[in-house]
């Protein structure tokens, strides 16, 4: 238990403690401003960072790494902008409670799941960071295929009233995800000889166009029909405000969440938005209320809140043992490490075993200073853009999602893309297709490839490679059984509703 | 007192005359200079521009500011250099090989030899035969052996098709005349990291990846003719007297096409300078990799070399 002499040194270290909070709060502020990412502060941020002793310099950028992640479910709720890309999920409830006064209490919610799920997730890491590298390690390109194959049946749960449409959806998402290189053979596909299709299309400007640029066009054509006659956002006083009573039924959610994003955290490369949106899958199909999930639910803002954040922690496993980044942040604080001549290894709890765990320590307090500052300075943040009318606040919302969409990379190319997949948002909003089913399937189409054919690469019997690994099977008898029971139900629900599909 | 003030006068208009005729390499650097590396941050190369960037302190004048425009295998980066106003401001540090290679095998306008001015090349990346601590393969020889038994029964993981990891594994698996099958993966990390848990027979990676995994995988060759200066345990393939492709990765800056020569030379003996450093060496020791420091001409003429060694294999695989 290293976990508590470090706790006990970092909380006797003042200017350690000051770093922390200012860190959590300069993460949150990044996060919630659409066009600011954690990740692209802390690549700022790096080079500062070298003048300043290891701890302070990693636990500096693990905390607004991790605080970053939180502060991206701000500009969710607010804005229906996803500050990064695993806050997308948190905006399909999170956006319809701000549209209706509940800003406040949404993002109540939102913090609260954070800190369950990311000290879930923390936990886990500390006391079993030699195992999570371990089993990291036995799982393969057939194992990770078999994980992405079982994750696919969560597009089942988001569907929507069309099977069809749903399935239409969930392949355009898949076909777009096919452009760029081959991840096998590395030639380009689909780029129709353009330079900058063949870097692919990015996630970031995808969902800010289908989502942001897609809803501003999709209430733009609103207006023009109801002649302004909109509701404006209010905020009251019961809206800002949480209960105990409402947060319990999310209670289960955040639970099964922190559990989904850890989980997914310990296989390097999934990373937050899989986690983000196989909770809220997962939630939909369990809950008790499926029929107010996506018009503003707040266990809906719960389940993906926990999971992506839950990532953040068990991630730090592989990153430490094996030097695999899960994520641009990884990436950066890998960076760090060795800057500061710490080499990243297995041998790392050998060597550096009290800087590693005083750095557990300090993310642990970092979660409880976002928390903090969140629940308290959040609704205050919420009753002051609400007070902005729509008529001003969609034209900023409209202009932030061109400083996103190019801020990300720095590239002009992504503000066409954003555009390009605003028009499509709005088109596929329009005539009823699934935009949640689409991006998920974006998501997931990319890793699942990859992984499906390095498996028949490996192996010497073809795709009974899938059969032959036990770990691999499990989780393709555990997608095709989830599978099953949703079709179960599904007929169960028609028989018992003729006429509609009931669950959306 | 009189001839010291001449004597001084006199240095003062040789001063001024000279920094006149060469007023444009005295005016440089003004600015920060903008080192684009074309990978994300974290890898390799980024290192070695970091810790450029942290030992040119006291050398340069000015920042050192490293900007990271990753994508299309390093292309993309690589563009956006090629067409930067050429007044020093704006470089390129990228890992040569990977570079030389993409241009061979995409579709592109930029021409690793041409397209720029090489600056200096400061450090070397070079690639490795792998097997995991557990393999049965004692000696490159056994996997050759293996491999002639039972021809393509073998599976071996490098870290994206086209890289000169896999070029490197290519020229291995042809000089040798035998078979394997090769499983791609996405960079550096997660192949190593697929190497330890044995999906693969053996794997082609940067002999660097080795630091601190000493426990978990055995290096059986490093893929040059001789040693490597800092990962000295482990032998050469021209030691071991087993053919090989000579294909490494030399870390080189670039300028723009365009930048004065005497800004260009300027940024040529900062480097040399750094390179030299303790601090430069010492930041790069932990990653497994040091300075290696070759003037703009000799890298140049490294490139060119390795140009003609891998054209044969790159032909194998576009076709």
């Amino acid at each position: 238990m290293e976990i508590f002499p470090a706790l006990l040194s970092v909380l006797t270290d003042p200017t350690l403690l000051f770093a922390i909070v200012l860190a959590a709060a300069v993460g949150m502020i990044v996060g919630a401003t659409p066009g600011l990412t954690a990740s692209a502060a802390i690549a700022m941020l790096l080079p500062i960072t070298f003048y300043m002793p290891p701890l302070f310099a990693l636990a500096f950028l693990y905390v607004i790494g991790k605080s970053g992640r939180y502060g991206g479910s701000i500009a969710a709720i607010l804005f229906n902008t996803p500050g990064t890309a695993a806050s997308a999920a948190t905006q399909i409830d999170g956006y319809p409670l701000a549209r209706s006064g509940k800003a406040g209490k949404a993002m109540k919610v939102a913090t609260i799941s954070s800190i369950i799920g990311d000290l879930m997730g923390d936990i886990l890491l500390v006391v079993g960071v030699g195992f999570i590298a371990a089993i990291a390690l036995k799982l393969g390109p057939p194992e990770t295929f078999a994980i992405y194959f079982a994750a696919f049946v969560v597009i089942g749960s988001v569907i929507g009233k069309s099977i069809v449409k749903g399935l239409a959806s969930a392949l355009l998402g898949i076909l777009i995800a096919m452009v760029g290189l081959d991840p096998i053979s590395s030639e380009e596909r689909y780029t129709f000889g353009s330079f900058d299709l063949s870097n692919g299309v990015g996630l970031v400007p995808l969902m800010i166009g289908v989502f942001v640029l897609g809803e501003v066009f999709a209430q733009m054509e609103e207006r023009r029909k109801a002649k302004g006659d909109i509701e404006e956002n209010e905020s009251s006083e019961s809206g800002n405000s949480l209960s105990w009573e409402e947060y319990k039924p999310c209670l289960p959610h955040a639970f099964r969440g922190g559990f989904i994003g850890a989980g997914i955290g310990v296989l390097p490369g999934l990373g937050s938005a899989i986690a983000a949106f196989i909770s809220y899958g997962e939630g939909k199909r369990r809950a008790k209320n499926p029929e107010k999930w996506g018009k503003g639910a707040l266990e809906g803002v719960a389940a993906p809140e926990a999971a992506n954040n839950a990532v953040s922690g068990p991630s730090m496993a592989p990153l430490l043992t094996l030097g695999i980044p899960g994520s641009t942040i990884g990436a950066i604080l890998l960076g760090v490490f060795l800057i500061h001549g710490i080499q990243v290894g297995p041998t790392l709890f050998l060597t550096d075993k009290e800087l590693v765990y005083q750095l557990f320590a300090c993310g642990m307090l970092g979660i409880i200073a976002y928390g903090v500052i969140g629940y308290f300075g959040a609704t205050q943040v919420a009753r002051l853009i609400l007070k902005i009318p729509t008529n001003v606040l969609y034209p900023m919302i409209f202009l932030t999602a061109f400083v996103a969409a190019y801020s990300a990379r720095g590239s002009m190319f992504d503000v066409t893309v954003m555009t390009v997949a605003g028009f499509g948002g709005w088109l596929m909003r329009k005539y009823d297709f699934n935009i949640a089913a689409c991006v998920i399937s974006f998501v997931l189409a990319k890793g699942a490839e990859e992984t499906f054919r390095q498996s028949l690469l490996m192996s010497e019997s073809g795709p009974l490679v899938f059969v032959e690994r036990p770990i691999a099977l499990a989780f393709l008898i555990l997608g095709l059984a989830a599978m099953a029971f949703r079709i179960r139900g599904i007929l169960k629900e028609r028989r018992i509703a003729q006429g509609g599909l009931g669950d959306a | 007192m009189k001839r010291r003030t001449f004597v001084s006068a006199a240095v003062a208009a040789i001063a001024v005359t000279v920094s006149t005729t060469a007023s444009m390499a005295a005016d440089w650097p003004k600015r920060p200079i903008n080192l684009v590396v074309p990978y994300k941050a974290g890898g390799g190369t980024d290192a070695y521009a970091r810790a450029i960037s942290a030992a040119a302190e006291g050398i340069l004048d000015v920042p050192v500011v490293v900007v990271n425009k990753p994508g299309s295998g390093g292309l993309n980066g690589a563009n956006s250099v090629v067409g930067a106003r050429p007044d020093g401001y704006t470089m390129m540090m990228t890992s040569g090989g990977s570079f030389l290679l993409s241009t061979m095998t995409r579709d592109t306008e930029i021409d690793a030899l041409e397209s720029f001015q090489f600056v200096a090349q400061v450090g070397q990346l070079q690639t490795s035969l792998m097997v995991p601590k557990n393999s049965p393969f004692q000696s490159v020889q056994d996997v050759i052996d293996a491999a002639k038994a039972n021809p393509g029964s073998l599976r071996w993981a490098h870290s994206g098709r086209g890289g000169f990891h896999h070029v490197g594994g290519l020229g291995f698996l042809a000089n040798n005349g035998i078979e394997a099958q090769d499983v791609p993966f996405k960079g550096g990390g997660p192949t190593r990291a697929a190497l330890i848990g044995s999906q693969a027979d053996f794997g082609f990676l940067g002999v660097q990846q080795l630091a601190g995994f000493e426990e978990q995988l055995r290096a059986l060759a490093v893929n040059s003719q001789d040693r490597d200066g800092i990962m000295k345990n482990v032998p050469s393939f021209g030691e071991l007297g087993i053919p090989f492709a000579a294909v490494s990765s030399p870390v080189i800056v670039f300028a723009p096409k365009d930048t004065p020569a005497d800004v260009v030379a300027a940024m040529e003996a900062a480097l040399a300078q750094i390179a030299e450093k303790p601090e430069f060496a010492e930041l790069l020791a932990s990653r497994g990799t040091g300075p290696v420091y070759q003037n703009g001409a000799d890298a140049k003429a490294t490139l060119t070399s390795m140009k003609a060694d891998a054209t044969p294999l790159v032909e194998s695989l576009t076709n």
